[in-house]
This record gives structure tokens, sequence and C-alpha cells, in this order.
């Protein structure tokens, strides 16, 4: 039985955390780039939960998906992590957690705009005291066709609320130009915005964790990670 | 009986409060010819709605009891099983539920889909139940049956589509545009009983051609064959409705009705629609349990053959004008009066004396009932949610999640002489409802009854009153608390005793530990004969008998793990007592030890608010220690959803009333117990030293 500092210390995230060197860090932008269905949104429920353990507050917001089915998705999650890795004080991890994250979904609306966004995390620091640290933003931006001025916007965003902004872009299975790392050029063409770029490559029946961009460091780490393909949780040594 | 049972529909009607089920229902009544005057719900007439036979309903205008009541229709026998329409009735809901093969969910065409709707979804999902939806009150102001099936979408993730159009809406709704028949359908004389068909207004039919394309494309998902016809453009009706049953039956279509059943339109085409799309009891798949000595538990999927040994479920017991009744859903083989059946949870066998069919506010004597039928009992001694079976089978209907009450509180009758017909209420009422708990309070002497929410209980002291004419007092409700060890702690304890007499001699090493997996554990690991093996269980019984009032703050202990690792004995002063008493004194003495925890139940609540009053939803939520999950944002409302303790919910509907001028709802259910605060805990401790302090 292990308590969740321990836990904390010992997360494959700290891993990924130091070959970041520190991380995505505050007001800057993270992509996951993969195939459809390879895992983009659990790697980031995994950055969220690792975030929520340590008690960083976390705004998941989803364009496609019901408040309950990401719940749902955290639930699962969290009961594999603290019965493969046999937590002690489930009950109170599982609170702290709870009282750390905040899922806003916008299933309902006809079209997103970043500004509705905003509006709601200056809502929430205000009616709810709730001022995330990391946002996973799931369903935005669709690089295919967002333009500049939005990236540039989203940017902002993260500047002015100093968030850890992620969110994800699709690799198709052909005919998407890309360029010599493997990147999309739909989403290489804002590079100048983007702080961090990790790719999920598939390799058999798992997952490997590639780092593209590492901020503006030249010497890429490799990370030596990779997804459970049944949990989608990342592995732990 | 009931001949073919692809003529058979069991169905549920529910729906949030206001959005007119009783009225719906009426009207299905009235229009299947088994009661001559319609009746409103809150009445002018002061008779109230067939369904509603509690007074008490009558006089909130909600439905809390689900009688089952029989119509026919269209050829097609159909079993009405009413559901209870508030949530913390969820028993209720869930019993419902269980012995339905499909349920009509009913919308207000103005407000739409709301927090109710969204929890009653929520269990029909669980219960894997295929629906249609009816658009009801299309002739108010601001009905708009087109965005609420988008909202059936959106909110409730249904592939919902509308297989009519309204002909009119708000006060010139006149009839409807059936998009399958493509014609245009009134409803005419005092009660819309005669429908007379037209073709479809000129101003409509561009708006008919498109929604039924619309629904063509929803439906051919499910039927390759009407896909085909509709490329060639040679859809005909009966394969338009094949597809839309078969998406219905998979549980992945909502044909969307509409119509006003307080003016008298739609309802027909409903109950159509109902008797074309929904299951009978063989296309649905009922899983029973099997208990045999040699094999244990297995599950099997129940037959819906009357040739095969009865199954039946009993799903609701009644007190009424008629003495008690009890109905019963047949799963497998058939039942006739003057047989002998067996209940197996008691094994006792009782003799079928009358077997009726319920109508509205009548009953019929019938002969027998057989597989998929729904008939009621007279003179049964059972509780809710026994199976019966004919002796040869040792089988139940699964059993239903029961959770365990959250509130309670004490009742005293203000007047002395009533105390027998309160002790009658609470046993009838304890009968009906398995959630519906009742204790006396070791101090107090009180009778304490215990429930699943503050409305839960004010509705069963309203009854004593009506039903049983017993004016209560109540004290303020109580929550549940429970207490249970925050880490692991080894033990090893003596009890010796000798004065005068035979004495006691035990001594037992072990641990105990927190163990989320049941409520109590013990683990025997004892080798070598320490302890000799007929004393192991008076260890576990002393232990057990602890749990009932935990030191803390004498809530009952639960997750805890006891684990028996060694001891010793005396040949002459050890006994099964000595050895209780020994495991009674270590748990005194070690549980203290592990720094026990205070458990608060928690409810997930959710509101559901216009936009413009979403600060100050979230204000009484934030007031209230609540830990808020989620927002779901669409054009004009939001929802919240929060874990909230129960503590902190008492009047709250009052506050969200107060604080959003009406507009904002609400629905509670418990979610699960987890650890209060320091202060909170200490509070509760305070108050349970100070109460001990008092006793003595």
């Amino acid at each position: 039985m292990v308590y969740r500092k321990e836990l904390n210390k010992r997360s494959p995230l700290r891993v990924f955390e130091r070959s970041l060197h520190g991380g995505l860090g505050k007001g800057n932008i993270g992509v996951v780039t993969s195939r459809k269905g390879v895992g983009k949104t659990a790697f980031l429920t995994d950055i969220a939960l690792d975030d929520l353990m340590r008690e960083r507050p976390v705004l998941h917001v989803t364009l496609q998906h019901s408040v309950e089915r990401v719940l749902s998705f955290y639930d699962e999650m969290f009961g594999e992590l603290a019965r493969s890795q046999r937590l002690e004080d489930e009950a109170e991890t599982r609170l702290a957690v709870e009282r750390h994250r905040h899922v806003l979904s916008y299933k309902g609306i006809k079209e997103f705009h970043l500004e509705r966004l905003r509006e709601s995390l200056g809502f929430l620091a205000q009616h709810a005291a709730f001022r995330p640290e990391a946002l996973v933003l799931d369903g935005y931006p669709d690089f295919t066709a967002v333009t500049a001025a939005e990236i540039a916007a989203l940017k902002q965003l993260a500047q002015d609320f100093a968030l850890e902004l992620w969110v994800t872009a699709l690799h198709h299975r052909e005919g998407q130009p890309q360029d010599e790392r493997g990147v999309p050029l739909e989403v290489a063409r804002f590079e100048a915005y983007l702080s961090v770029i990790v790719h999920l490559e598939p390799q058999g029946d798992h997952v490997m964790l590639r780092l593209v961009k590492d901020h503006e460091n030249p010497d890429l780490a490799a990370l030596h990670l990779e997804l459970d393909p049944r949990t989608l949780l990342l592995r732990w040594s | 009986m009931i001949g073919e049972l692809s003529r058979l529909r069991n169905i549920g009607i529910s729906a949030h409060i206001d959005s007119g089920k009783t009225t719906l229902t009426e009207r299905i009544l009235f229009y299947t010819n088994r009661i001559h005057a319609i009746h409103e719900v809150k009445g002018k007439d002061g008779v109230g709605a067939t369904m509603d036979s509690m007074d008490l309903e009558r006089e909130r205008g909600i439905t809390i009891a689900s009688a089952a009541t029989h119509v026919e229709w269209a050829g097609h026998h159909i079993n009405i099983i009413d559901t209870p329409g508030h949530v913390d009735f969820t028993i209720e809901v869930e019993r419902s539920l269980r012995v339905l093969d499909g349920a009509v969910l009913v919308l207000c065409a103005v407000a739409g889909v709301q927090s109710q709707s969204i929890t009653v979804d929520r269990q029909m999902r669980r219960y894997k139940v295929p629906r249609v939806a009816f658009v009801n009150k299309c002739d108010r102001s601001g009905a708009n049956p087109a965005r609420v099936t988008e909202q059936l979408c959106e909110k409730l993730g249904h592939n919902a589509v509308l297989v009519q159009i309204p002909i009119g809406l708000e006060a010139d709704h006149q009839g409807i545009v059936d998009l399958v028949r493509m014609k245009a359908v009134y409803f005419d004389g005092a009660n819309g009983e005669n429908i007379r068909e037209e073709e479809i207004p000129a101003p409509l039919r561009h708006e008919a051609e498109a929604r039924r394309e619309l629904l063509i494309d929803a439906a051919s998902m499910f039927d390759d064959r009407l896909m085909e016809a509709a490329l060639e453009g040679r859809a005909t009706e009966e394969m338009i409705h094949a597809a839309v049953r078969k998406g219905v039956l998979a549980r992945e279509l909502t044909p969307v009705f509409l119509g006003s059943a307080y003016k008298n339109k739609g309802v027909q085409l409903l109950m159509d629609g109902l008797v074309r799309y929904l299951p009978d009891p063989t296309e649905v798949e009922n899983e029973a349990t099997r208990a045999d000595r040699e094999n244990g538990e297995s599950k099997f999927v129940v037959s819906n053959d009357p040739r095969d040994p009865l199954l039946a479920l009993a799903f609701k017991l009644e007190d009424g004008t008629y003495g008690q009744l009890t109905y019963i859903r047949l799963y497998q083989g058939r039942l006739a009066k003057g047989d002998t059946i067996v209940n197996v949870r008691t094994g006792k066998k009782v003799k079928v004396g009358r077997l009726v069919r319920m109508h509205a506010s009548a009953m019929e004597d019938i002969e027998g009932a057989s597989a998929g039928d729904i008939v009621a009992l007279f003179g049964i001694d059972c509780a809710s949610g026994d199976s019966f079976t004919d002796g040869s089978l040792v089988a139940s209907m699964a059993s239903m999640h029961v959770p365990d009450p959250v509130i309670s509180l004490a009742v005293r009758p203000k007047d002395k002489k009533s105390q027998d017909s309160l002790s009658k209420a609470i046993q009838r009422f304890s009968k009906e409802d398995p959630t519906f708990q009742v204790a006396a309070d070791a101090e107090t002497g009180d009778t304490v009854i215990k429930g699943m929410g503050e409305l839960h209980l004010d509705v069963y002291i309203e009854r004593m009153r009506r039903e049983y004419k017993v004016e209560v007092e109540t004290s303020p409700p109580q929550v549940a608390y429970r207490e249970t060890p925050g880490r692991a702690v080894d033990f090893e304890y003596v009890h010796k005793k000798q004065t005068g007499g035979s004495g006691q001699y035990g001594k037992i090493l072990g641990s105990l530990e927190p163990w989320s997996e049941a409520d109590f554990a013990f683990e025997n690991r004892v080798t070598g004969g320490n302890i000799p093996g007929e004393y192991i269980g008076s260890v576990e019984k002393g232990f057990r008998s602890m749990l009932a009032e935990g030191p803390t703050i004498g809530a009952p202990v639960v997750n805890m793990k006891v684990t028996l690792a060694d001891g010793g004995y005396h040949a002459v002063d050890s006994s099964d007592n000595a050895f209780q008493e020994t495991a009674r004194g270590a748990f005194r003495e070690f549980y203290p030890k592990s720094n026990p925890k205070v458990l608060e139940p928690l409810m997930l609540v959710s509101v559901e608010t216009p936009r413009e009053f979403q600060g100050d939803t979230m204000g009484t939520l934030m007031q209230r220690r609540a830990i808020v999950l989620g927002t779901t944002e669409d054009e004009d409302f939001v929802r919240i959803d929060a874990e909230v303790p129960l503590a902190e919910m008492f009047g709250y509907a009052t506050v969200l009333r107060s604080a959003t001028q009406g507009k904002a709802g609400f629905t509670m259910e418990f979610k699960r117990y987890a650890p209060a605060p320091a202060a909170v805990a200490e509070e509760l401790r305070q108050q349970f030293l100070e109460k001990r302090q008092a006793g003595k």
C-alpha cells in the first residue's frame, strides 16, 4: 500500500516532465498528435489526473462529450491507478481529485467561440473560486480549419489565465502532408505558437510517446514512455 | 388469459412532474374505453385523475405509487405501469423499470428536457428500456417540439427523430401531420375521439416532405431494405415502420410523437405508435438467478414460455379499498386460481385465492395469467421484490439494487392512542418500500424512520396522517453518518476475569484495517489450534456486535477488516462468551487507535438554470460545501453537476427557488459515502459526547 505522495514521486509523468525540462509551463500550448483512436484524450486525461493528484486545479473542456462521460472516464482511470498501484488513501485522494477538477461541456452549443471559454474561465474564478493551472481542451481547435488569428487568441488565453494548455491534433492515415519530423503541416504552420508537440505512435500492441518539439530545445530527449493499450494509462515502471 | 405474446405490451409512462403525464394517462384510459369521463389532475370537479389512487398524490398533482393498469388498443393488450415522477422515490422508479419492456418519455413542449428527464433517462438506460417520446403541451405558449427533439439528441444523447409535425402550435394547435402516411390528422368531438384524416395543408407540404426525408434517413440506418427502397423513391409505410421498430428495439432510435393530451390531440396516434414500435415481452431479455446446490448461483435468461415452470416477481404491494394487493409480473410459466406457489425468499407455500387484472378504478377477476403478463394477487403475504415459483425451480429475478437509507427522523404520535396505528402504518410502508426502514432509538425509545431523502420521508408522514389517521411529531432530520478505521493497527488483547465462580479467559492477536470491499470482513489465520475452532466464530461475533455503534460518533462502523492471526485459550475458563468479550475489549481498545474517520453521505445534485442565474446558482452550491464536478452549457441553459453532503441540502429547494426566481430546478440522488472534513467530524464527535454525557 502506498500513499498519494509516494505515488506522485514515482509517476511516469515525472519522466515526462524531466524530458521537457520542467514541463509545458504556464502560458504555453502543448499539442498531442496521433491517428484517430490511439489515445490522445486518454493521454491528456493522464496528464490532468497527474496534476489533480498533486492538487493542481485542472479545467477539462470538451466540445463533443457530456460531463457525465468525461467524469466516468476519469473515474475509470483513477480506479485503475488506485488498484494497480495499491493506493492507501483512496477515498481522500478521490475527494482531492474531484475538488481540483472541473469539467466544462459545450456539447449543446452549435458554434464554439473562444470568447465563450474566456467568459466561463472568468466566471469560474469569480463564483466558484476555481482558477485552473492546466486546461485540457478536447475538440478544439480543428487544425485543418483554424486561422492564425484564432491560434493567437488561444495563446493569449493561455497567457492571460497563466494556463498550461493542452490540445490535440489528428494524424490521418494517408494523404496528409507532413514535415520531416512527421508533424502534419496543418499543425506545423502554427509552430510559433506551440511550445510542445508529442506524438503517439502505435507500435504493435502498445503506444509509444515521441517528443517532437520541446520549447526551443534542439536536443529532443527520447521519452521511453508508453501507454498501456488496455487501460490507456501511462505504463509505470 | 392473453393469447399471443406479440400482442402484449408492458409499458411505463415516465416524465417530469409538470409535463402532463397524468393527463396523458387519463386520456389513454379514456380512449381505450375504460373510464367514461375525463378528469383533470387537479380537477375542477374534485374527482382527480384515475391513476392517482392516493389522496396525497391527488393533492400534489404528482404520481407516487406505480399501479399497473390494463388497457386494450388496436387488438393489443397493454399494461401501463405508472412510474413515479420524483427521484426521491428512486426505488419505486427502479422497480417499475424492472418490470416494463418499453416506455414513453413524456416531455413538455415548452420546458423541454429538464434535469428530471435526465435522471429518469439515466435510469432507463441502466435498465435498457427502449423508448418512444411524446412532446406534450403543444398548445402552450412557447411550444417548440423541434427544439425539444434537438434537446433529446444533445442533452440525453438520443438519436431522436420526429415522426410527426404539428399543424399549428400554441393556441393555434389544430392537429398533426403523420410523416409516415403523409396525412393531416384532426381530432374532432368533445374529447377528440373522432379522427378525421385530410390532405396535408399546402403551407406545411414542404416542411412535411423535408422532415419525412430526415425520418427515412434515420430509419434506413436500421434496415437495408428501406435504404434501397428510399434511394429508388419507393419507401412504403410498412418498410418505414419496420425500420423504426428495429431502431427502437436496438435502443438506437427514439421516434418523437407530439400533441396535447389536455386538448385531446395526438394521443391515439401515440397509442398506435407504442403498439407498433415498443417490444413485446419476448423481444426483451430478462435475467434471473438460479440457485443450484452443486453449481452455486448462475444467471439465465427467462424463456417467456408459458409451458416452462413458473417464475414471477412481486414488484408492488398496495393496501387499498380491496385489501392487500400484490402486483406481479410473470416471466415464464402460468398461474391460475387455486395454484400453490412458493415464495423463493422465505420458502413458504401460498395458495392463489383471487387473481385480478387492475383497471384504473375497477378490477376484473380472472382465472389465470401466463408468461409476460402483469396481474395482481389478493391476500398473499410477501415483501416487494420477492420472487415466486411453482416450487420446481429455485430461481429469483435478479435483485434490484437497494441503497442504504441516508436520512432518519424520530416520529412520535401526538395522541398516545394512535401508537398502534403508527406501528401498522410503518410496518406496511417498510414492506412496500425497502428503502423505508424503521428502528428504535436506544436512548429515547422513539421510533426512528429512515429513507432516501427529505421528501421521501415527508410523503410517508403524510400517508400516516391520511391513510392511518395518525398525527405525528417529528424530530429534525438526521443524516446517517458512518465511521471507519483510518489506518491498519495490530492488536494483542487478553481478557481475564477470575472473581468467584467459573472464570473467563481469551487471548487474541491480529489486525484491524480499512477495507473498501465490504462493510465488514473477517479472516481467520490461526493455526495449530491456538484458539479452538469453535471459538473463532465467537471472536467474529464479538467484533460484529460492536459495529452498530462506533465509539467515535456513535455511527455504524463500516469498511473494516479484522484478521485474527493468533491467540490463546484456557481449558476451563475459555468459552464462547469469554471470546466474544475478548473481541469486544480488543475493539474498544484498538479501534480508536486506528485514527477513525467519519463518513458522510454525498449526494449527486444536478441543477439546471437559465444562464443569467448561473452565478447565483453556483453561489448556493458553494455555500453548501459542494464539489462542483462540471458544467454543461448550451445556448440558454446551464446544468451544474455537483456532489454535496446531504447534511447541507436541507431546505435547498427553497433557497434555489428564491435565488433564481423559481426558474431553476434540481435533482438529487445518493452518490456515495466520503470522509467528512475534520471540522465536521469534530462537531459530530462533540455532539455524541454531550449526548452520551447527558444519557448517564
